[in-house]
């Protein structure tokens, strides 16, 4: 299925083509364009992808996790750094936190430095920012705190490596009621079945506002986050959107220029269990007071819910800060599992249309007979980058709008 | 900028016979046109697998080369939303535009004025070229539908060359009731591809006045750039005076805010003024029939001085 989005290649990564919400686009020293990729899980870490020629990508790392109760699912390249999350399956295992690695060499990346989460009431990183080469924003717990509910234990951690190879914690925030010791009570879950947890994903800053977290929180809505002094992280706004609907707010996009925030949900359940899970849009013209003034509109759930897999929101292009990267305020691209990856015209926020779309027929070997787009990177000329989450692997698209 | 996601609609018209299927034969099994959803008033005419086309009955059909098929029942308003929505929801693989073929004695005028005037078409089509295939060796212009064919193309095709080396006498004739449209001779439809896809709403007919047998094309250029409002006002008032009358209208306009748009028109039917970069003002070309030059600058002349005055 496509509209105005053309298939330049697809690669499968080599038979591990199951990917995760990490892609970063290298500017290589040698002049090649690197598109690092996050595995969704074991047995793979990361691979890095030379798509210079994007109908011809071609891999060349691809590095292993040193045990299969792990996997990284995200990562971060900026410069010639690159920072890998590492979540474990059960808490207390370890490595739990996150790995630098210099990427100079993208065929031989070496690590410099390895941030340690792991404890007793951690599963690690999730998620990470990293785009100054100075500071790393992410949903990941602290060892020192102990949540609640084991459900709450990723929060929004902010760690200084501007000396690489010593990663130093400068600050933490999680909501209040959450962790052990705190005043305020605890919050009110979803029910069961929607109970993912009030902790943190998605941690974007953006120079436009270095002083601002803006901040994902799963069943907690999102935040926006005064990191003026980092040690001391405050909140400024915040807004949820469940009950009544189901949780799992995921990323926070801001686009500065026209005061808006794109918020996107997270669907986790199969056959749109958890329906509707949607890319919604705030006024953010008054960062104290986030108004929903309406959201993409995705085709019917209907047609959708029955191919098999999740059909539902997920991950938006973030227009990061960093070289090589697509930047707009008009064009949002978000992945919406079997519903593909899709471009919305938001110039009239208020009436934002689809403009493109493609979705892949299912990969070979998929077990749940479709595809499951995962994340979506478009880097400056325009090439839309987007994973499967099973076992696709990268397409590579050429979108004509 | 603004994006503009909207599939262009190909009109491929042109009289009994002139060769417009071979055309649009051509045209989709070109590696650039695959894409296609190729709209048709009988099948048998393109390539459709019959038994497909049983199996499919009204539903859009997949040709071997992957375009798509439709049979137009009912109106093509109706056909194209239909397309839409079965796109949308992922039950046809998707295209990159239509090409609607019209019957051998249709006006393309409709055709153009149902894309610009529903709404709800509107949202997911734009009118692309109109395309008029014209028989270079055995060319009727004397009826009023040939006529209206002409005058409303983009692009005429002077088709079967093969069998008429000699066309200059046909194009002379053509020209002279369209002389802005791109001309492209062509043999059994070898119609290059691209100059189609250089030929869309962008296109813009190239600015010479031409009259002849009624019809007659001016060009109407602007002493500043107008306002929204009033070049507005003026096509309302054009449209609801002769509509009938102005068989095309097409230009590329400078507004008083630096904006430049795009004005699209056919008969009673105009588009909205699409805001359109880095291309140049070029005025606005007319093709109208019993229309006086003089009487449409003199509208503009006077609604630009009553402006100006209040």
């Amino acid at each position: 299925m496509f509209l105005n989005m053309k298939l330049l290649s697809h690669h499968g990564l080599n038979g591990f083509g199951g990917m995760g919400e990490g892609m970063s686009m290298q500017l290589a020293r040698d002049g090649r364009r690197i598109l690092w990729l996050a595995h969704e899980s074991a047995p793979k870490n990361f691979t890095a992808v030379d798509v210079s020629d994007p109908r011809a990508p071609k891999v060349v790392v691809q590095t292993d996790l040193p045990h299969a109760q792990m996997r990284s699912n995200s990562l971060e390249v900026a410069g010639d750094l690159m920072a890998v999350a590492y979540q474990v399956t059960k808490f207390g295992l370890k490595p739990a936190g996150f790995e630098l690695f210099d990427v100079s060499v993208p065929e031989s990346p070496r690590s410099i430095a390895f941030f340690d989460a792991s404890g007793p009431h951690s599963r690690g990183c999730h998620q990470l920012w990293f785009v100054d080469g100075k500071t790393v924003h992410m949903a990941c717990a602290d060892p020192e705190q102990k949540p609640r509910n084991p459900k709450d234990d990723q929060v929004y951690r902010i760690v200084d490596v501007s000396t690489p190879t010593k990663p130093r914690a400068v600050g933490r925030w999680h909501l209040p009621g959450t962790m052990e010791g705190d005043d305020a009570p605890p919050p009110e879950r979803l029910p069961g079945k929607f109970d993912a947890g009030f902790r943190a994903h998605n941690t974007n800053v953006y120079p436009q506002r270095p002083d601002r977290c803006y901040l994902g929180y799963i069943d907690g809505g999102i935040m926006v986050i005064d990191i003026s002094d980092p040690s001391r992280p405050k909140l400024v706004s915040r807004w949820a959107n469940s009950p009544p609907y189901n949780g799992f707010n995921h990323t926070v996009l801001p686009l500065f220029e026209r005061g808006l925030i794109v918020v996107s949900d997270e669907s986790v359940k199969d056959n749109a269990g958890d329906w509707p899970k949607l890319v919604w849009i705030l006024d953010g013209r008054d960062e104290r007071h986030l108004v929903s003034i309406g959201t993409l509109p995705m085709p019917p759930v209907d047609a959708f819910k029955g191919r098999g897999g999740r059909y539902g929101a997920h991950n938006l292009h973030e227009n990061p800060p960093v070289p090589g990267a697509w930047k707009s305020e008009n064009i949002v691209l978000g992945t919406f599992f079997n519903g593909g990856v899709r471009a919305y015209d938001i110039s009239d926020p208020y009436s934002p249309r689809e403009i493109a779309y493609f979705v892949p027929e299912a990969p070979e070997g998929s077990k749940i007979g479709a595809v499951q787009i995962n994340d979506v990177f478009v880097d400056d000329r325009g090439i839309v980058f987007t994973v499967d989450r099973h076992n696709g692997g990268l397409y590579a698209l050429e979108m004509k709008v | 900028m603004i994006p503009d996601g909207r599939t262009p609609v190909f009109v491929v018209t042109g009289f009994l016979g002139s060769g417009k299927t071979t055309l649009v034969n051509r045209l989709i099994a070109t590696p650039g046109f695959l894409d296609s959803l190729v709209v048709v008033n009988e099948f048998g005419e393109v390539p459709v697998d019959h038994h497909l086309l049983q199996a499919a009955e009204e539903r859009a059909v997949a040709l071997p080369n992957g375009c798509l098929c439709c049979h137009l029942r009912g109106d093509l308003e109706e056909t194209l939303i239909g397309a839409a929505m079965r796109r949308r929801r992922g039950e046809i693989a998707g295209f990159d535009r239509v090409i609607v073929e019209t019957s051998g004695l249709a006006d393309p005028g409709p055709v153009a004025q149902t894309l610009y005037a529903d709404r709800a078409l509107e949202r997911d089509f734009k009118l692309g070229p109109i395309v008029t295939v014209v028989d270079a060796a055995d060319a009727d212009l004397g009826l009023e539908v040939a006529k209206s064919q002409i005058t409303a193309a983009d692009v005429i095709v002077l088709s079967k060359i093969d069998r008429s080396p000699d066309f200059s006498g046909v194009e002379n004739q053509v020209r002279a009731l369209n002389p802005h449209a791109r001309y492209i001779p062509a043999r059994f439809g070898d119609v290059d591809p691209a100059l189609l896809e250089k030929s869309g709403t962008d296109h813009v007919f190239s600015p010479v006045a031409h009259h002849d047998r009624g019809i007659r094309t001016f060009v109407l250029k602007f002493d500043a750039p107008p306002r929204k409002d009033l070049l507005e006002r003026f096509l309302a008032l054009l449209v609801e005076l002769r509509g009938a009358d102005l068989l095309r209208v097409k230009g590329i306009v400078g507004l008083d805010g630096g904006e430049h748009v795009a004005v699209q028109g056919v008969r009673h039917v105009f588009d909205r003024l699409r805001p359109i970069e880095n291309r140049p003002s070029t005025g606005l070309v007319f093709i109208t029939r019993n229309m006086a030059e003089l009487d449409v600058q003199a509208l503009w002349q006077a609604m630009s001085s009553l402006k100006g005055a209040s």
